[in-house]
């Protein structure tokens, strides 16, 4: 379904970078949360997948173009917009060139917002404005839905709705799924996989060796670790890495001080 | 009083502005972008004066400088992504630069004053073909983009994973904003142009409806205070712009005034 491979970006269009030789393979019906610290790169990976930003290296090949996304700005934010429900799903359906019509009856269905179809979006709740997101994506029956933190501003109850959700398209209906996570306790309990991105560098786990990391990190792993371990190697293999690159950098000043001093 | 050509002209152009002007204010509203429209009329004025030094027709002038202006903002946006309002500073000060040079050289060969305030007796059979072509161009640009601008307006993001070519579209409603301003500039004037762009929408915004009947609502509010500016100018004898933009206030303070009543007397009702 995806393929990143050597991935390397940085705003910049040099070193350092965000992103630091990345290689992911993401297969069809796959549910990968992506998670990391605030800044370490997650949401800028989404924006590559969807071609919105150019790597500086490497390659991203994705095997469909019936991909969707679920911004991070969900409806919710669209406080103070004029439009319905139906108006919302319907006018994306025209946007996709989909001439059947039961499609927004099919998405409403799905995600269970048939009684709210011509409510206004400022009216819905945060979960159920997540709800109308996701049934936007759904328009086109799309082999891939790419989600930006799907749980931001919604209650614990909704939230579980929207994760159900989430797991029922994957698993029933064979949706290929990437989110960018922060609730990480979701993201054990739906992903099959778990992309761990930190200071660049980014390693794949399974739920369980991601739970058994976290609770190392933490001081509270009951199992041995030799066993789960899945990224701290990487972590720290990068702070290596980060701190050779700062004493190289530094070494390079030193010697250009002294050529100036020389001159 | 529609015995007179001059009155048939200017009512025939005041429903090419209302039916024209909501339909890009709504989405520029909801853009957060609503000052844009009144720096593309400022900016219109140097079109003005550019049509009169080379004695062409200064409609079609404002037109083509006021989508250079609007092509510039959107150029400009990719160097200040985050600075609407510096954008907007640089477009007035090349603009109003323009026209106060020119009009202060004293080389035009026509009175632009008239385009400041507006006037409903000086439309022409010429304007009248202009603002039909540009009416009937841009409402149909709008009819086959309607659903591309409405996504661009309410998730840029998933307008362009949708396949919508989202900077492509962004320069045509640029020059769509361009013929919006060019047609109204005659009857509205300069100045308060923006009031035909902003005022309907902000007053349909008010009744809480859908996009669509939103839209519809808009077009009705811009027709009323068109037509209720257009009586007051001819009988008070004031110059439209100022009579046309004042209805338009007039018209959202009844809306805003109608809805509080109708929310007090819900309470009541629910109080009960």
């Amino acid at each position: 379904m995806l393929s990143i491979e050597h991935l390397y970006f940085s705003y910049q269009g040099q070193p350092p970078y965000v992103l630091n030789d990345l290689n992911l393979h993401i297969h069809s019906g796959d549910y990968i949360s992506i998670v990391g610290d605030n800044g370490s790169g997650k949401s800028t990976l989404l924006r590559l997948i969807l071609g919105f930003l150019t790597p500086v290296k490497g390659s991203i090949k994705l095997h469909s173009n019936n991909i969707r996304y679920v911004s991070q700005k969900n409806d919710f934010s669209h406080a103070g917009f004029p439009i319905t429900v139906t108006e919302i799903l319907d006018s994306y359906r025209k946007l996709l060139k989909l001439k059947d019509k039961n499609e927004v009856n099919r998405v409403l269905e799905l995600t269970h917002m048939t009684e709210f179809k011509d409510r206004l979006i400022s009216k819905l709740s945060g979960g159920q404005a997540q709800r109308v997101s996701i049934a936007r994506a759904l328009i086109g029956s799309p082999d891939l839905i790419i989600l930006d933190e799907p749980s931001t501003g919604i209650d614990r109850k909704s939230q579980e709705g929207i994760y159900t959700l989430l797991r029922d398209l994957n698993q029933k209906h064979h949706i290929t799924i990437i989110s960018v996570e922060h609730n990480l306790e979701m993201a054990i309990a739906n992903s099959t996989n778990i992309y761990h991105i930190s200071n660049g560098h980014g390693h794949l786990c399974s739920p369980e060796q991601y739970a058994c990391e976290i609770m190392h990190n933490t001081g509270r792993n009951p199992v041995d670790h030799e066993n789960c371990s899945c990224f701290t190697d990487v972590t720290t293999q990068a702070q290596a890495q980060a701190q050779a690159q700062a004493q190289a950098q530094a070494q390079a000043d030193d010697t250009t001080t002294e050529e100036v001093r020389n001159v | 009083m529609f015995s007179y050509d001059f009155m048939q002209n200017a009512f025939f152009v005041a429903i090419c502005i209302s039916l024209l002007c909501p339909c890009i204010g709504i989405f520029m509203v909801l853009r957060r972008s609503s000052m844009i429209g009144d720096t593309m009329s400022h900016a219109s004025l140097a079109g003005i004066t550019l049509g009169l030094l080379t004695s062409t027709n200064p409609i079609l002038g404002a037109f083509i400088f006021t989508a250079i202006c609007g092509a510039l903002i959107e150029f400009l946006r990719k160097y200040f992504s985050h600075h609407l309002d510096l954008i907007l500073t640089i477009i007035l000060s090349l603009s109003i630069g323009t026209a106060i040079t020119l009009i202060s050289s004293g080389k035009l060969k026509a009175n632009a004053n008239v385009f400041f305030f507006g006037s409903i007796l000086t439309v022409n059979a010429a304007d009248m073909i202009s603002i039909a072509v540009l009416t009937i161009l841009s409402v149909l640009t709008l009819y086959f983009l309607y659903n591309s601008l409405l996504y661009i307006a309410y998730d840029e993001e998933a307008a362009r994973v949708a396949g919508v070519k989202v900077d492509f579209i962004n320069y045509i409603f640029a020059i769509l904003m361009a013929a919006a301003v060019s047609i109204s500039i005659k009857i509205v004037g300069v100045l308060v142009l923006s009031a035909m762009i902003a005022l309907p929408v902000a007053s349909a915004l008010q009744l809480e409806k859908g996009f669509r009947t939103t839209l519809l609502c808009s077009i009705g509010f811009s027709l009323l205070a068109m037509i209720i500016g257009l009586f007051g100018s001819y009988y008070l004898n004031v110059a439209p712009g100022g009579f046309v933009s004042l209805t338009s206030v007039g018209i959202l303070l009844v809306v805003l005034v109608i809805k509080n009543i109708r929310a007090v007397i819900r309470r009541m009702q629910f109080s009960k």
